[in-house]
């Protein structure tokens, strides 16, 4: 900055120190876009060339990745804070008094002829300005009475709101994050587990399959009757499925998936006694230690059928031919071929170890939950709507200023405004005119 | 059209009819702009008028869809692209009367975006056979049966619709430039014209900043949502999912833009590339993230 008046010494350019000149780069606009810009560029990497889970453990959590968005909340702190108070001053202490040439060469602005000026025009004018929802006032200036009016006032506050909820989004997701927990688990009706995490032990009371109008083709949904208590006391009880999660005590748990769970008994050829029986979870195993083989369930078909290639398949979710595939394999690593075990159909098995007769009892459904502690939750959600109000204020909030002043010797309003929204404001102009033109008809 | 729900042949028939008509009429409309782009003035109100009864048949379309299906018509590509299309046209049907029709050489340059948008839905599958639009009437799978869906769904078509209005007026704005530069304006000739129809530039750097600003809420208002459903359904805001992240690139590309403009009074080419850029990104959550890449958005 120099000092260009005639007959004054010549002032040093003001240094600025090196912690404001730090703290000015980090709350810098261009710092802001240089980020965000760096964020698509990086995130189209890992998104498009990258494996899913590898651009997960690669990109999205690594130290730079997490570092770049560290910087991009610096930013944004700084920059809001930054921003306040002039904001404010542009919100509430707007100029009132305008010169006539000042108003000419406003982007917008219109000379508006008037047939009859009476003895005080811009109290008429005014009277139009509040017609179209402006809040207005006149003031005295050394060069005459200029009309203020103006709208939407609270648009200024628009960027600053949606950076805060930014930054409260940020925040409860790492709030959230600190201060929660996430485990999975599950089972078939019966089953009980115990989250320590959570202090609390669930209770699986029912697993049932619900099969939408159009049949047992389509994915049925599961829901789950789960009983929830902590010490003894039952604290919570409902149902649990997609979309529908259960939540007490800032923990949830939501149902993931469901599971065909085969009953399967293992008993002696000869003898008929049986040896085992348990329950087998879908792509689960069994080991029978004793007899030194285990029992690998690779899948299940509740409505079996073959294919033209002999490859198995399930025709629907009904429960009309249910079929267990299943594989015997031993702790050498040598498994025997795979088969099938249709329901209360016994099949003899030749094992390493001898004979044994397997039989498919009965099946059920088992559910699987995330259980997850997210105390961030209500924050994120204030957050987000922050945001959208935010983001509603800055582009559909225009904060609008009109400044007016008669000149009598052409009887014509001088009439300049400013807005973000320069189209809007034409047509705000465009009624203005009109009012005025209608007034005086009248 | 088959699938997993039963149809009625005459439901069957009306859809069918009422979309054929839609395409068809919209075709008129885009013809009828562009006529009037190049100086024929009665056209514009004409086309105008026909786009009007194109989106209405559209929305008969969508309306006997809906009730074909037994259910709100926003699942798969083919109900998607299609929502997106009405939306795009009630976008710009809504600028239009907004702004008092003053700017139908806007419509000349986005019923050709719509139309293309209709011939991916309908032609170009049958051309290209490795793309499968599938317009069978199936039902919702559990994960898609929730009060989210028609928000998150809704707020994307329309966030959808802000930026493909936007990358219509930042081709007029390049075009409309290109001829200013080379004087191709002043010349007594087709491209004097054409130049004449095009707003001028800062109107069009308006429009495109406006349109950008809606589908910017929008495209906000979209990934809250999902993000809020997809806490519900599966128990996580984000997932890093393909989608998820090209939906943020979008974003963070008209981002960009918007502070540009917005705070550092960004204006001319650079913008108008920042907008292209973010249209782009646009189409590639849409239809790059389909067929090239795999996600739990399979199902749209």
């Amino acid at each position: 900055m120099t000092n260009d008046t005639p007959g004054l010494p010549e002032q040093a350019p003001v240094q600025e120190s090196p912690v404001r000149q730090i703290l000015k780069f980090l709350s810098s606009m261009q710092l802001g876009i240089i980020l965000l810009l760096l964020l698509a560029v990086i995130s189209i990497y890992a998104a498009t060339w990258k494996e899913h889970q590898v651009a997960i453990s690669s990109v999205y959590s690594s130290w730079w990745f997490i570092g770049i968005m560290v910087f991009t909340a610096l930013n944004l702190l700084l920059c809001t804070v930054e921003r306040i108070r002039p904001t404010w001053r542009q919100a509430f202490n707007p100029r009132r008094v305008m010169k006539a040439e000042a108003i000419k060469r406003m982007p917008v602005n219109r000379s508006i002829k008037v047939k009859q000026a009476g003895t005080q025009p811009l109290e008429r004018l005014e009277q139009v300005f509040r017609a179209n929802r402006l809040k207005s006032s006149v003031s005295d200036s050394p060069d005459g009475q200029v009309l203020f009016g103006e709208s939407g006032r609270y648009g200024y506050f628009g960027s600053v709101v949606t950076h805060l909820s930014l930054l409260l989004i940020l925040l409860a997701a790492m709030f959230g994050g600190m201060t929660g927990f996430e485990t999975r688990d599950g089972g078939y009706a019966g089953t009980i587990f115990n989250v320590p995490q959570g202090n609390f032990q669930a209770v699986i009371n029912n697993v049932t399959l619900q099969y939408l109008p159009e049949g047992p083709q389509v994915r049925p949904r599961a829901i789950s009757d789960v009983t929830v208590s902590r010490n003894g006391n039952v604290i919570k009880q409902g149902k649990i499925s997609i979309n529908e999660p259960l939540r007490f005590g800032g923990i949830a748990l939501y149902h993931t998936t469901f599971l065909w769970v085969s009953e399967v008994t293992v008993s002696d050829p000869d003898s008929g006694t049986v040896l085992e029986q348990f329950k087998l979870y879908e792509r689960d195993r069994y080991y029978m230690h004793e007899m030194g083989f285990y029992i690998d369930s690779l899948a299940f078909f509740p409505d079996f059928s073959m294919t033209g290639m002999g490859q198995p398949i399930t025709r629907s979710y009904a429960t009309t031919r249910p079929v267990l595939a299943y594989q015997v394999g031993y702790p050498n690593g040598k498994t025997e071929q795979w088969a099938l075990l249709d329901l209360n159909e016994p099949q003899l098995v030749e094992t390493e170890n001898g004979p044994i007769v397997l039989t498919l009892n009965g099946f059920e459904n088992a559910a699987v939950f995330n259980i997850i502690k997210n105390l961030g939750r209500p924050y994120l959600f204030a957050g987000s709507l922050l945001m959208v109000i935010g983001l509603y204020m800055s582009f559909f909030l225009f904060p609008r200023r009109f400044w007016a002043v008669f000149d009598s010797k052409s009887s014509s309003f001088l009439v300049g405004g400013r807005s973000r929204n320069k189209l809007g404001l034409e047509s705000v102009f465009d009624r203005i005119e009109e009012e005025i033109s209608k007034r005086e008809e009248e | 059209m088959s699938g997993l729900i039963k149809v009625s042949p005459t439901g069957l028939l009306i859809e069918n009819t009422l979309f054929i008509l839609a395409c068809l009429i919209y075709l008129l409309a885009t013809i009828g702009y562009v006529i009037n782009l190049f100086g024929k003035k009665e056209w514009g109100s004409f086309a105008s008028s026909v786009l009007r009864v194109a989106f209405i048949v559209h929305t008969g379309f969508i309306a006997a869809r809906t009730i074909n299906v037994m259910r709100v018509p926003f699942v798969g590509h083919f109900e998607f692209g299609n929502l997106f299309i009405w939306a795009t046209v009630l976008v710009y049907i809504w600028t239009e009367w907004r702004l008092k029709d003053k700017y139908y050489a806007v419509g000349a340059f986005l019923t050709p975006v719509v139309v293309l948008y209709i011939a991916y839905l309908t032609v170009i599958p049958k051309i290209f056979t490795r793309i499968a639009v599938s317009s069978a009437h199936n039902p919702l799978p559990p994960v898609l049966q929730s009060f989210w869906l028609k928000i998150h769904v809704s707020s994307s078509v329309m966030g959808y619709a802000g930026f493909s209005l936007a990358f219509a007026a930042a081709v007029m704005w390049l075009l409309k430039n290109g001829m200013e530069e080379k004087g191709l304006s002043k010349n007594a000739s087709f491209s004097k014209t054409l130049a004449q129809a095009l707003p001028q530039l800062k109107i069009l750097e308006e429009y495109m900043y406006r349109a950008s600003a809606f589908g910017f809420l929008f495209q906000t208002v979209m990934i809250i949502t999902g993000a809020v459903w997809a806490d519900y359904a599966w128990s996580r805001y984000w997932g890093w999912d393909p989608k998820e992240m090209w939906s943020l690139i979008t974003w963070f590309v008209f981002a960009v833009y918007l502070h540009a403009r917005f705070t550092r009074g960004w204006t001319g080419k650079r913008t108008v590339v920042l907008v292209m850029v973010g249209w782009v990104a646009m189409m590639f959550t849409w239809l790059g993230v389909a067929w090239l890449l795999s996600g739990i958005h399979s199902f749209g």
